[in-house]
């Protein structure tokens, strides 16, 4: 096992609708490992994208501890969180949220230009298979191609871990497929942590861990001895 | 239902609607408070006219026997005509530094139609005989003075005591000046008594029975020109100085510039808000359907028809423009009245008030509402194209594509990748741009048009008492007198260092059709103390043989420089109309006068060497012992016949300066008025920004950049934009100025067209701190973005 990359003790969220609270967390205990891929599991409504917006520093906890390293992301202030997205968190969203102004070059140089320690915007054109697609604005590219842009601008940060909601949701199986077979190689090329978070069960097959979430809680969490290679995935 | 969900979605959006209704209200605050301004002051000068009989014509003399009024008075197209006394006289206030003057007009009072009559506010009738008289209430009041009162006049080289027995006005005086080089009446030093006419012959002996001005009203359907015709051969006997209808007469040009220029004011800015504020709410709407595009498909599902949708989208311009309409108008109504009591510090006439006005109420309500509806559905009309099947799939990504400032290399490398973004924004929207670049270039003119007039009024009034007139002290002679006895006499003085004289004539000058009444003023060719100065400050020698010009007299002539015109004056012995040529025409922004070589003009008048007053200079080292010489000048003529009166030209200015400075607050308005437009629009059109891109802010914001670095973004984009925008206001506010210029000058004062070099530097940083003051509530609410909200939902 490598080392801890985040520790969640008894992390709850909870929101006030009215005069209803409503939980989304009800107590995660969890913990993600460095250059690990996860993929977190659970029916609509089980805490899976606000277990990812904190972990990623989108959102607070209201109870509980959240660890990044020696940095209480629980205690974090808004200045802190966006200094810990700008440095160690990557982003791939289902509806990729690329700027529809910019060029797929300009997108991913709009991520470099905040970092500290930028990967080349070519190669990872190239490795994501769009360098002749640089120029093109996100209108001109498919869905498959504005996704492996996204990605690509998730990583030129080079951050530690790269966090995936539903990245393949508004996917063809066969875009779907190069995508996460993206995201495998970068975990292991790049020796980076990639949560992602998924309602479909045939990519637990390709994780290290699954983390099943039901009602808020961690359910049980299942460590893939043998994950099988994205091509082999299929739904 | 959806009465309740367009509330909410107000609501929701409450900034972008305040904005829009600030602008509403603003427009609609002028239009009814400056529409009902107007017809106060309108219908106050009406009634005064009628009431009073103010005149059609008026003429002055030199001399005329009383009895000849009864004749003339019979002349064609003549309806009534009075004769009358006017004379200047110094006040004899030993107690007071500067000269007070009264200016005496006779009443007749055995004529019961007299025209111009003086309306009694308080106090008793006159009674002949009594050495008493009414006094002008603004004298009156700023004074202190009481009824029963006696005021000690020096008139006939001898100290009378006139008691006031009323007080009371004419339509004559509703904005006395006592020469034309004044910008605001000064009632302090200058009032107007009304004389029994045989009251007069006792300050003045050498006038009994006699009179030297006329005023008259026509026939109905009767032409001035004509009548001017008639009486002109009746009055060149009497030394006929002048005769204008009343469309020249100086209190009646005044206050119907007044009323005019409130009028079109009433009905220009509203119209520029309203217009403003329309395409606000255009852009608004138009957002609003694109945005509720899946909500107008679903809609349209249920079975609503296209009408029942529209009707719902204009109900949002319907309720900002009620409410902008009844509010601005009820504000509006309440601020008239005050607003016409500012007017009447300035306009003396009895005030007419008309209060509540349902109908500029209603009209302004009409106003806003058509406006707002007009826009409201051209920005909402797309909703009707869309099939609810289309409506509630997401619509086509838009694509603009490469902008075309990218070609320009050296430019878009310099960018950053906010910088780009910023620039696609400007192709991608730009409809919206070119509404921002408009409002903001808008703001800026009306500012820097504004403030370039506050420094040019002042620039002027500097100009004229600090370049053109350099003495200390202006001697004014009743009547003209040999100018080397005077100067001698005035040089022995132990107060005089210096006396320079100066002959004021009353001359008719004509070209072609064209024909200007205008006092020339005849200049020793080495004066030190009256310097004529070209565009550039040169001074210029009057010449023997030929006319200098002001700007505005040659503009009135249609005369170029080289031209010769028609030149007479009644006061000219032997020769009445010569030949003239124009050698110079020079810029002159306080009155409008044309001058010539001193002794040229004595040529002309072949009555000697002759001066109507003197320009001195006053010994003293310091502002103080100057003054001090002045006061002891006047006391030593308090009393003389001969002297009209000693005006100190430090004082003039001063006392300019400070009516000056009261006026100028109405500048500070229309400053503001451009910072709440600047204002508007940046908030506005950020906040729709805000609301299109916030998938694509907050994206940015979840990559790990700042509020701040996500706020560049829009704040370069509106930056860009203003930069342009605002040099693209100055050359807006040079033909502005240019427009006001030559609407506002008169023949009293010339404003000039051009922008101060000062308010060139404040427009830009006037505008620039109302974007950045509105820029400040866009960063508070991108700090409240909620990135998880924006970023779950599909575009």
């Amino acid at each position: 096992m490598t080392n801890p990359l985040i520790v969640a003790k008894n992390v709850e969220k909870s929101y006030q609708m009215g005069e209803v609270i409503v939980y989304a967390l009800r107590g995660v205990d969890f913990t993600l490992y460095e250059k690990e891929l996860v993929v977190v599991l659970g029916p609509s409504g089980s805490g899976k994208s606000t277990l990812l917006n904190i972990i990623g520093g989108m959102d607070t906890a209201s109870a509980g501890e959240l660890f990044y390293g020696e940095l209480a992301l629980h205690e974090a202030g808004s200045k802190e969180l966006t200094f810990y997205r700008r440095n160690e968190v990557g982003f791939i969203f289902q509806f990729y949220n690329l700027m529809p102004n910019l060029t797929a070059y300009e997108n991913i140089n709009l991520s470099v230009q905040i970092a500290k320690n930028p990967l080349q915007i070519d190669e990872l054109l190239t490795q994501v298979g769009l360098s002749d697609r640089r120029d093109h604005f996100p209108a001109q590219l498919s869905g498959g191609e504005q996704q492996r842009v996204a990605i690509a601008r998730g990583l030129a940060k080079n951050p530690s871990m790269l966090l995936c909601d539903e990245p393949t949701g508004s996917l063809d199986l066969a875009s779907g497929i190069q995508v996460l077979k993206l995201l495998r190689s970068f975990c292991q090329n790049y020796h980076k942590t990639v949560v992602i978070i998924t309602h479909n069960t045939s990519i637990r097959h390709m994780a290290d861990r699954v983390v099943y979430l039901k009602d808020g809680r961690v359910d049980k969490v299942e460590k893939n001895e043998n994950p099988i290679s994205a091509e082999k995935v299929t739904w | 239902m959806l009465w309740r969900k367009m509330l909410r979605d107000i609501l929701g959006n409450k900034g972008s609607y305040l904005a829009c209704l600030v602008l509403v209200l603003i427009g609609l605050v002028v239009f009814t408070a400056f529409s009902i301004l107007s017809d106060n002051l309108r219908l106050s000068k009406e009634e005064f006219y009628t009431g009073q009989n103010f005149a059609d014509g008026f003429v002055e003399l030199t001399t005329m026997p009383q009895r000849h009024v009864e004749t003339l008075s019979r002349i064609d197209g003549i309806s009534h005509l009075s004769g009358r006394l006017v004379r200047e006289v110094r006040l004899y206030a030993p107690q007071r530094q500067e000269s007070v003057y009264l200016r005496l007009v006779s009443l007749d009072l055995t004529d019961p139609g007299r025209v111009n009559d003086a309306l009694l506010l308080s106090g008793a009738e006159l009674t002949g005989g009594a050495l008493n008289a009414w006094i002008d209430n603004k004298f009156f009041e700023a004074n202190g003075l009481e009824l029963g009162q006696s005021l000690q006049v020096i008139a006939g080289g001898r100290l009378h005591e006139l008691t006031l027995t009323g007080v009371g006005m004419s339509p004559e005086f509703t904005y006395p000046l006592r020469d034309l080089k004044e910008f605001y009446p000064n009632p302090e030093q200058f009032g107007i008594a009304f004389v029994p006419l045989e009251d007069m012959s006792t300050l003045f002996p050498d006038t009994r029975d006699r009179v030297n001005d006329l005023v008259f009203t026509l026939e109905a359907g009767a032409d001035f020109d004509r009548v001017k015709e008639l009486l002109e051969p009746e009055l060149e006997q009497y030394g006929l100085r002048a005769i204008y209808p009343r469309e020249d007469q100086l209190s009646h040009v005044m206050l119907t510039e007044e009323i005019n220029g409130i009028n079109s004011m009433s009905k220009a800015l509203p119209l520029l808000f309203l217009f403003i504020a329309g395409i606000i709410l255009y852009i608004m709407l138009k957002r609003l359907v694109e945005q509720q595009r899946g909500q107008i498909g679903l809609l349209k599902a249920f079975g609503y028809t296209n009408r029942e949708v529209v009707v719902h989208y204009l109900s949002y311009a319907l309720v900002v423009g009620s409410i902008g309409g009844l509010i601005g108008g009820s504000l509006g109504i309440l601020l008239a009245t005050p607003m016409t009591n500012l007017l009447f510090v300035f306009f003396n006439v009895p005030p007419v008030y008309t209060g509540f006005s349902l109908y500029y109420l209603v009209t302004g309500l009409l106003l806003s509402v058509s406006i707002f509806l007009f826009a409201g559905y051209h920005g909402c009309k797309d909703a009707l194209k869309l099939k609810p099947a289309e409506a509630m799939r997401p619509p086509a990504p838009p694509f603009s594509g490469k902008s075309l400032l990218e070609r320009v290399g050296f430019f878009w490398g310099m960018l950053t990748i906010q910088g780009m973004m910023a620039v696609r924004n400007l192709s991608r929207n730009l409809g919206r741009s070119v509404f921002l670049f408009l409002g903001i270039m808008i703001s800026c003119a009306v500012v820097a048009m504004t403030w370039s007039f506050n420094d040019m009024v002042d620039k002027l009034v500097f100009y004229q008492f600090e370049e053109v007139e350099t003495y200390d002290a202006k001697l004014i002679l009743n009547l003209p007198a040999e100018r080397k006895a005077v100067a001698r006499e005035l040089e022995k003085l132990p107060e005089v260092m210096r006396a320079e004289p100066m002959l004021e004539v009353p001359v008719a000058l004509s070209h072609k059709w064209l024909e200007e009444d205008v006092l020339l003023l005849g200049i020793t060719a080495d004066s030190t103390f009256y310097n004529i100065l070209d565009k550039r400050s040169n001074r210029i020698v009057p010449e023997k043989d030929g006319l200098i010009l002001s700007e505005r007299l040659a503009q009135k002539l249609d005369v170029q420089k080289g031209d010769s015109l028609d030149f007479g004056s009644p006061l000219f012995r032997l020769a009445k109309d010569q030949q003239v040529k124009v050698v110079e025409i020079i810029p002159q922004y306080l009155g409008m006068n044309a001058y010539m070589e001193l002794s040229a003009v004595e040529g002309m008048l072949r009555q000697g060497k002759l001066a109507t007053s003197f320009l001195l200079s006053v010994r003293g080292d310091t502002d103080e012992t100057v003054g001090h010489n002045i006061s002891t000048l006047r006391d030593r003529y308090r009393e003389s016949d001969f002297v009209a009166g000693v005006d100190g030209r430090e004082e003039r200015f001063r006392q300019t300066r400070e009516l000056m400075e009261t006026f100028g607050s109405v500048i500070y308005l229309y400053v503001f008025i451009g910072v709440i437009t600047g204002f508007s629009i940046i908030y506005s059109s950020s906040f729709i920004i805000l609301s299109e891109r916030s998938r694509e802010l907050a994206s940015m914001m979840v990559l790990g950049m700042t509020p701040r670095e996500v706020f560049s973004v829009i704040t370069f984009e509106q930056w860009f934009i203003s930069f342009f925008a605002i040099l693209a206001g100055i050359p807006l506010a040079q033909m502005m100025q240019w427009g006001f210029a030559m609407e506002m000058s008169t023949d009293m004062y010339t404003i000039p067209g051009e922008l101060t070099l000062q308010s060139l530097f404040v427009a830009p940083l006037i505008t620039g701190l109302s974007i950045w003051l509105a820029q400040r509530f866009v960063l508070s609410k991108i700090e409240k973005l909620s990135l998880i909200d924006v970023l779950k939902t599909r575009e």
